[in-house]
């Protein structure tokens, strides 16, 4: 273990938290491999979104242990409780990784380039000339070059979460979170969002993605993990999860958000996009 | 009505009515940026998680909020050197008096304003690794001002109109010098509808001038 090379990217020991009397974790232990993209799925309400705030400290948990690349993400003391670093040590770990949400939460009064360069700029201190030609590449990647003068009300949800994409790239992140990316999304908006996600795991890149897109997680992910009431229940490969989910609780959740067997597909949105055939 | 108007009293008094309207708009223009620095600070403090820091901001606000101006004036200049021991010349004991009571309604205009950014925009600046205050000056603030603007240019007009109180206290602002100036020359009906007027133009320029502000930095809404 004091090899770095043989420790995940993501290593969650005995996770809990709580809000109020509620137990939202309990006690989840997970790895996620560098270069994995894990897809976690279940029913709003069981944790999911927790625990992905968890890894990145946006929600601090109360007991248990996170590593980040082999770096603690918090003071993780002996009796098992967790107690966060403070902020100049926290904002140096947050910078490593990327988190997307569910609302793009791109930032109202700057431009597209802005949005993009402010992150380098003013957390890592790259001289701004760098920053936006680094902006601009990223933005030519996620097909919206022409907005970067734009302001992100004058953008379509699915423009605006893909911009927020990039603004996570620019941080060069270790690890992406993405938070329902496209649970906002307008259906027609939602192929284009799925593809810049494709693109960036097909690049190699550690993704923890809590999303409802079946057809993502079947054709992207490494690993799919059901949630259910704070831990998980059933973990795979997406086959073994989709074609052969063990658990009842799974089968009756995947009955739930799959289309039964013989029913119309979703129409795939425009020519670039991610097509969602594989929920089908 | 048979008064005869003289407007001649105004003009042959001009100079000495401009420094009355020099000292307004100085007394006010000080308390103004003070009231911005300590409201910006109580404002920021009443937003804080420390449950210490919160409770002396609101006991601040509901203070200031809740006794009259002109007794909390009166108060700087008569019962703080007494207390304190500290001397304040009286329009020093007004700047200090306005700025305090004006800070009090600042901080809960920059408390809201902040409130009403969406939280997701404090989430995605920290999820980048900015730091509270980065994400506060660069993210929060610049979207809180806008919202703020309106409530803001209230208070400093408002600020303007009570810095009218400090000629109980003798310091010689336009207030004060028509007070003067009407018992010297019996005309109080011209010298008083004169700063009333002037009194109007100035806050009315300063909301006109808000309202292009305004427009200005809607820009990104558009």
């Amino acid at each position: 273990m004091s090899n770095k090379e043989s420790l995940p990217m993501v290593r969650i020991e005995k996770l809990r938290k709580s809000f109020g009397s509620h137990v939202v974790l309990r006690d989840v232990s997970l790895d996620v491999r560098a270069g994995e993209v894990l897809v976690i799925i279940g029913a709003s309400g069981s944790g999911k979104s927790t625990l992905l705030r968890c890894i990145n400290m946006m929600e601090v948990p109360e007991r248990g242990r996170i590593f980040v690349d082999g770096q603690p993400m918090g003071q993780h003391k002996d009796d098992g409780s967790f107690t966060v670093f403070p902020d100049r040590v926290l904002n140096e770990k947050r910078a490593q990784i990327g988190m997307v949400f569910q609302s793009f939460n791109l930032f109202a009064h700057l431009t597209v380039l802005d949005n993009i360069t402010i992150g380098p700029v003013t957390v890592k201190k790259t001289p701004p000339a760098e920053a936006r030609e680094l902006a601009m590449a990223l933005l030519e990647k996620v097909g919206l070059a022409e907005k970067a003068d734009s302001y992100p009300s004058r953008l379509s949800g699915g423009q605006q979460q893909r911009v927020a994409i990039a603004r996570a790239l620019a941080m060069k992140p270790k690890l992406m979170l993405f938070d329902e990316p496209t649970s906002a999304l307008d259906p027609e908006l939602v192929g284009d969002v799925l593809a810049t996600m494709k693109q960036l795991a097909e690049e190699g890149m550690t993704m923890i993605v809590v999303t409802h897109e079946m057809g993502f997680a079947r054709e992207v992910a490494d690993r799919v993990l059901f949630f259910h009431q704070g831990d998980m229940l059933e973990e795979g490969t997406p086959e073994a999860i989709f074609s052969n989910p063990r658990h009842q609780r799974t089968q009756d959740f995947l009955r739930r958000v799959l289309p039964a067997p013989g029913a119309p597909c979703r129409p795939a949105p425009a020519p670039t996009a991610y097509i969602g055939k594989a929920a089908c | 009505m048979d008064y005869a108007f003289n407007w001649r009293v105004v003009w042959q008094n001009w100079d000495f009515l401009i420094s009355g309207i020099t000292l307004t708009l100085g007394v006010t223009a000080a308390s103004l940026s003070c009231a911005i620095v300590i409201g910006l600070a109580v404002g920021l403090m009443r937003l804080s998680k420390k449950g210490l820091l919160r409770r002396l901001a609101m006991a601040y606000v509901e203070i200031f909020r809740n006794t009259p101006a002109l007794v909390q004036l009166i108060w700087v200049y008569y019962c703080l050197p007494v207390l304190v021991g500290i001397n304040l010349d009286a329009t020093s004991a007004c700047i200090v008096a306005l700025s305090t009571n004006g800070a009090a309604y600042v901080a809960e205009i920059f408390r809201a304003g902040i409130q009403g950014v969406p939280p997701g925009q404090v989430e995605a600046a920290r999820s980048i690794g900015m730091s509270y205050g980065e994400t506060m000056r660069k993210i929060i603030l610049p979207q809180a001002t806008r919202k703020m603007i309106p409530p803001f240019v209230n208070e400093a007009v408002s600020l303007l109109k009570y810095s009218s109180l400090v000629s109980v206290l003798g310091v010689s602002d336009l207030t004060y010098q028509a007070q003067v100036l009407s018992t010297t020359t019996f005309r109080p009906i011209e010298i008083f509808t004169f700063i009333g007027v002037v009194y109007f133009l100035v806050c009315w320029m300063m909301s006109s001038a808000a309202q292009v502000l305004e427009r200005r930095l809607a820009v990104s809404d558009r």
